[in-house]
Formats: C-alpha cells, structure tokens, sequence
C-alpha cells in the first residue's frame, strides 16, 4: 500500500471566479433538483396508490354470444365436507393441461393440523393429487397432540382488487366483467412479477413441454374457474368431480345459484382479508384458522 | 471501396487491412493485458453458453420455482442496473454540481454507466422468456399502474441520456453535455427508486414492502457506483493510464468520500430493517430477517455485514489504511459487499412460503439453488463489463479536462469555496508528490 499522503485540493479558483451563474439558472437547478432528492418517497407513495387502484377490464369476452356483464362468478368452499381425495386436482390438470408436477397447479388441497399448543401446521404432499396418509408426519407437527384437522383446497381467489393484473407491465393479465382474472398468454412476457405478487401462491410460469398451452411456454398460468366452460354454461371441473359437495361455484347475482345458496347457509371468511384483495372465493368452516 | 478516416487521412477498409492491423494489435499487446483479456474472454464464453441454455423459453435452466420465481439473475440484474445509477449520482456532483474533485470522474463514469446499464438489459432478457414481447407491449400496450413498466421507462430514458451524455462527451457538445448530464443525473436518482418500488409496492412480500425498500436502492446504489470508480482509478493510477495524476490528486479522495457516505447509509439502513424484522409480527418479515441473522442466508449476510460493510469503513477510517491501495481495497470489498447485499435481497423477500403447493410450509423456507446457467450468465455480464471497459480504456481518450463542467456555482459559493480550500489546504499542508506535467494527463495508454 502507498504511504498515506493526503492530496492537496486543486486549485482552480482563478478558473472559477469568472463563471458566473444567473439567478434563473439557479431557479433552474432548485426546480429539477429538489424534487428528484425528494423523489424516492413521493414515487412509491404514487406507485402504491396506482396498485391499488381496482383494475378495469380491458379485453373482449372469449366466447361469442357470452355476455360478461350479466355474472358476477363466486366460489365457495366447504372445508367441513372437504375430505381430501384429490379427485379435483386431477380433474383440474386433466381439463386445463396443467403439468404433473405439484408446483405447478391451479388447484391444491392442503392438511391444516391443528396441535394442543394451538399451531396450526400445514403441509399438501404432492398438491393433495394423490390424497393424504391418515398418519402426519410428526416433523410437520412438532410431535405436539393433534386437536383437529381440515382440508383445505386452494385455488385463485379472483379478486376483485388483484395485485396480480395492477403489477402486470404490458396488461397480459386482466381482470373479465364477470369477475374472472385471465391471462393473455399470446401477450405475456413471463416477467414473473405476478406470480410473485400473487399473496395466495396461485401462479405459475408454464414450463417447456407437452403442457404449454398454445404452445407458448414460460407465460404465466393459474385458476380461471374453466372460464372455456363457464362461458358455456357448464360448471368447473374441480366442482364437478368434487364426490363430496365441498366446491360450490355459481352466479353470485343469481340467488338460487349453488354459490349463492353456500354463501346463505353458514357464515364465510376469506383467505388473507386483511390484505383488501377482496376474494371471490369464499371458506367455510375456517373459523379461527390462524395463517389462511 | 469503404474508407474510414484516421488522424485526417482517409484509409481504406478492406479485410485484409482489418485483418493486418488486429494482427499488429494484438503483437503489440503486452502479455499481462493478453492473459487479462483471455481470462476475459473465457468468462464471457461460460456466459455465452449459459445463455444459449435460457433461449427456448420455459426451459427448465434456472433454478428458480413457482414459489421462488426470482433468482440470481433479478439479484444481478438489480445490482447492475443500481450500479449504474451510483455512478451517475457520484459524477453528478461534479457534472452537474461543479464540485471539482468530483470532475474526474466522469469520462470513467459515462463509459461504464453505458456498459453496466446495456448489460443489465441484457441479463433481464435473457431471464424474461418473451424480451420482444416485452419491448412492443411496453410500448404499444403500456400498463401505467406496473411499477415495472415505469422502472422499464425510466431506465430506457436513462440510457438514452447516457448515451446522449457520452457522445457529446467525446465530440465537445458542451452545451448538449451539460443538459444530458443533469438530465442523467436526475433518473440516476428516479430510475433506482422506481426499481426499488417494483418490490416496495408488493403489500404480500413483507420483507420488502415499505417506503425504505428504494431509498436503500439509491443509498446501495451510490456504494456499488463509487466503489466501482475506486476499483478503476485504483488501476487508473497504479498502471498510470490516461489522466491518472488527476486520478490521485482528485478521484481517489473524491471516491472515498463518497464511499464512506455511502457504506455510513447502509449500515443505518440495514440497522432500521434488522430493528424493524426482529420487531415485527408479520411471519414473513420476521422470518426472512431470522433466515439472514440465523437461517439459510446467515453465512453470506455476516459475510456482507463483515467484509463489505465493516471492514471497508475500517480501512477508510484508519490514517494507517487512508491510502490509495487501501481505498482501492475498500471499493472491492464494498462492491462484491452490494453484489452480495441485492442477491440477498432478492432472495429473502421470497424465502418464506406463502402456500403449500407441493409440499410442507409449517415453520419451512423456501429453497432455491441457483443453477449452473444462472451463474454463469452473472460471471459472464461481470466479463463482458470488464472486457468492453478494458477496450475502451486503451483505445479512448480518457483524460478529463474542466471543459465539461456543468452547471456554475454562483459567485458567493465561488467564495466560500476557495476560501475553505485555502483553508484545508493550510491544515493539511501536504504538497503534491511532485509537479504536474502536461504530458502525464496524456498517461500511458
């Protein structure tokens, strides 16, 4: 290392003294340059109101003679009917082509085990697609008695204020009349930003493969409530191999719709409520469930 | 036949005279300078096959999941594009400020401001499936409410005042310089606190949500841009190239400066996020502050902490370590310190599970191992930085002169600061080693 010597400032004052600066320019400086200091706060401030800005639909219903505004799409699940078989799992990736592989799903159901010390623990092997073992594994609970335990199944929550299309740079991802978030999957960019601002885990980049939809892979996937099915009038596939009843899917403006009918029947919470994202996809039976 | 021009005489320019001269170039390349760009060269190879790896889309190369979706190349990408803020924030204060130690650093400044800022948008396509998708959609179909989209429009505005800044730098557009500085200097400070914002807004993602996520952007981003100038006037000077007495007298005191300035910032700032992590409720926030302090990330934070945080303060605050090399060792401890610092950021704002798809969450973390393509497309950006710079630091003239000044001070600052240098310089009292000469501001390129 060199001996420390410190540098004597340079001398340029001779330079220097004949440059002046006029008042306006100095205006000039102030104006650009105060708010730039300032501009860290004021632009995530901004940033922040805009996402959380409800999302306006931007995009034409995909089926002909289907009329989006007239729905308002809701969901209900049961999870004191739900046994865990995984039969929607199945039918989930069967109909919409989603991979094998449990980390890429559009629906899972997951175990909340509850313990004497009042945790509630959680674990889905395999997305639940092949059911549960009676048994828990004592590394998810801790070896503390178990108190009681539900199936949970997961899936989009399409919310009415979603992160996911207020984060998506070029609008791929938008949000229908009736209340269904798509993704435009000829328009996505497979940034991944929704997948990370998804509170619910509900997304995914498609990998390569026979499971590419259109034959577009890395562009992001997730529920869509079999939206090619709705718009026809049939019921999702989840709902519709569910043996038990626990997924009940209609009109939530028609009142002798299942949703309609589930939602009357006993009291529901969201997952996460206190995020405002305002789900669609209502819960009951998740009373004083801790982390839903 | 094309001709080029060369020192006013018109030159032909067929292949066998390309060919010729690179011949002679490279005969007359020392040998160190050779091994230099070889070890370069095969870096950027590593990189080139990595990213021939990430082209088809979907291909399973990174390591990244569905619930580990960002990996080192967002970290990288980051830490690239931050960089290149902090250089302009350091040479602003020359530039558009008219401080003068701080002059010198600007021909540097601009050149490897353009190189790690095209390199940044070079790492974020290759990690992007649909990069041409994304470039006719922001453009043609832009989302106003995307922090991403505004991060896109401010860095794509950066760098075209950049590269305005640059070329009215070497062809002596003072007028234009001068505007194309302030205009850089401004989104030096917009375009970090936007990217800062695309993690800040997500509410979900406790460890980075909050008003501090981009002032730490910018505060990181002076470090990794000042360290980055020690790092090159340090070599500047001990190789004396082009302009390297300016470079000791003026940048390497001005670099320290702002390295402490800087190092002092991060270290309050992670103070606030380790205070605010061990306080919180928030599982999320909680957690990935214990996975940094006494989890999976602990090693690399306390390396960080350590080596890029306390010991470079150590050797700036020493009178025994207040030298060149030892400024010099500072900006390299503080640089790979920001390198680690945004990859650690990247990764502990996703660390803790938001479902159980797939498998068990209880008391769990994420897990995600960067892949061999992830890392060698890093190793190859921080080589083709190198290689370029390298190029351009033996083929350009970058000596500085006061001829870009920016903007003038008004005649009372004029004062107050030649009266505050005669003052430093009655306490100091510590000549030049020896006198300038012209012909050393020429160096030995």
């Amino acid at each position: 290392m060199d001996s420390p010597v410190l540098p004597a400032p340079p001398d340029h004052s001779a330079a220097l003294e004949d440059r002046r600066i006029s008042r306006r320019t100095i205006l000039k400086l102030g104006a650009v340059g105060l708010p730039c200091l300032a501009s860290s706060s004021l632009i995530f401030d901004w940033l922040t109101r805009l996402t959380t800005v409800p999302a306006t639909p931007n995009a034409e219903p995909i089926v002909a003679n289907y009329d989006p505004t007239a729905h308002r799409w809701g969901f209900v699940v049961d999870t004191d009917r739900c046994i865990g078989c995984g039969l929607c799992v199945v039918a989930c990736k069967d109909e919409n082509n989603v991979p094998k592989e449990p980390e890429y799903s559009r629906t899972w159901v997951e175990r909340h085990t509850t313990t004497a010390d009042g945790v509630v623990h959680v674990d889905s092997p395999a997305g639940g697609i092949n059911g549960f073992e009676a048994a828990i594994d004592p590394a998810v609970i801790g070896g503390s008695p178990v108190t009681g335990a539900r199936f949970v199944p997961r899936l989009c929550m399409q919310c009415e204020n979603p992160p996911c299309v207020a984060v998506c740079p070029v609008g791929a991802t938008y949000r229908t009349p009736d209340g269904v978030i798509l993704v435009d999957q000829d328009r996505c960019i497979g940034c991944g930003y929704c997948v990370v601002a998804c509170p619910y885990g509900a997304r995914y980049l498609v990998p390569a493969g026979g499971d590419a939809p259109r034959g577009t892979p890395g562009v992001a996937d997730k529920c869509t409530f079999c939206y090619h099915r709705i718009t026809v009038g049939r019921r999702p596939a989840c709902v519709e191999a569910c043996p038990v009843g626990a997924r009940r899917f209609g009109d939530l403006d028609d009142p002798d719709s299942d949703a309609s009918i589930a939602l009357r029947g006993k009291p529901t919470k969201v997952l996460k409520a206190a995020l405002g994202t305002n789900p669609r996809v209502h819960y009951i039976g998740l009373d004083g469930e801790a982390g839903a | 036949m094309i001709t080029v021009s060369v020192a006013g005489r018109r030159v032909p320019l067929s292949p066998s005279i390309v060919v010729r001269t690179a011949r002679a170039e490279v005969a007359r390349t020392p040998r160190l300078l050779k091994a230099w760009y070889g070890l370069l060269l095969v870096l950027m190879g590593f990189g080139a096959a990595g990213a021939v790896q990430t082209i088809a889309p979907g291909a399973e190369s990174f390591g990244t999941s569905p619930s580990f979706e960002w990996g080192i190349l967002i970290g990288a990408y980051v830490f690239f594009a931050i960089t290149t803020s902090g250089l302009c924030l350091a040479s602003s204060l020359g530039t558009v400020f008219g401080i003068d130690m701080f002059l010198p650093l600007e021909k540097r400044h601009a050149i490897l401001a353009v190189l790690t800022l095209t390199t940044a948008f070079g790492i974020i396509a290759l990690d992007l499936h649909y990069p041409l998708r994304m470039a006719f959609g922001a453009v043609f179909n832009p989302s106003f409410s995307s922090p991403m989209w505004w991060m896109g429009a401010f860095y794509a505005g950066y760098l075209g005042f950049l590269l305005v800044e640059v070329w009215s730098l070497f062809t002596g557009h003072d007028q234009v310089h001068r505007w194309a500085c302030l205009a850089s200097s401004c989104t030096a400070v917009v375009a970090p606190s936007t990217l800062g914002a695309v993690f800040a807004v997500l509410f979900m993602r406790s460890y980075w949500y909050g008003l501090f996520t981009p002032l730490t952007m910018v505060v990181t981003a002076l470090l990794g841009g000042s360290a980055l100038l020690g790092i090159v006037f340090y070599v500047v000077v001990r190789l004396r190239l082009a302009g390297f007495e300016r470079g000791r007298r003026m940048a390497i005191p001005a670099v320290r400066i702002l390295l402490v300035v800087g190092l002092a910032g991060s270290i309050a700032l992670l103070g606030r996020s380790l205070l605010a992590g061990l306080t919180s409720d928030d599982a999320a926030m909680h957690g990935a502050t214990m996975a940094l302090l006494n989890g999976p990330l602990a090693i690399w934070f306390w390396l960080r902490v350590g080596g890029g945080l306390a010991l470079p303060l150590v050797l700036l605050a020493l009178p025994r370590t207040r030298t060149i090399g030892g400024t010099a060792l500072a900006a390299g401890l503080a640089f790979v310190g920001v390198l680690i610092d945004r990859l650690l950021f990247v990764i502990a704002g996703q660390i803790i599970p938001t479902t159980a798809v797939g498998g068990v969450v209880s008391q769990g973390f994420n897990a995600y191992t960067p892949s061999l393509v992830e890392i060698s497309i890093v190793a190859g950006a921080f080589g083709l930085v190198a290689f370029v710079y390298t190029l351009a630091e033996r083929y350009l003239d970058l000596s500085e002169s006061d001829v870009h000044i920016g903007f003038r001070l008004p005649a009372w600052a004029v004062r107050a600061r030649t009266r505050m240098l005669a003052r430093a310089r009655l306490v100091v009292r510590l000549p030049l080693r020896r006198p300038v000469e012209a012909s050393e501001t020429e160096g030995a390129r």
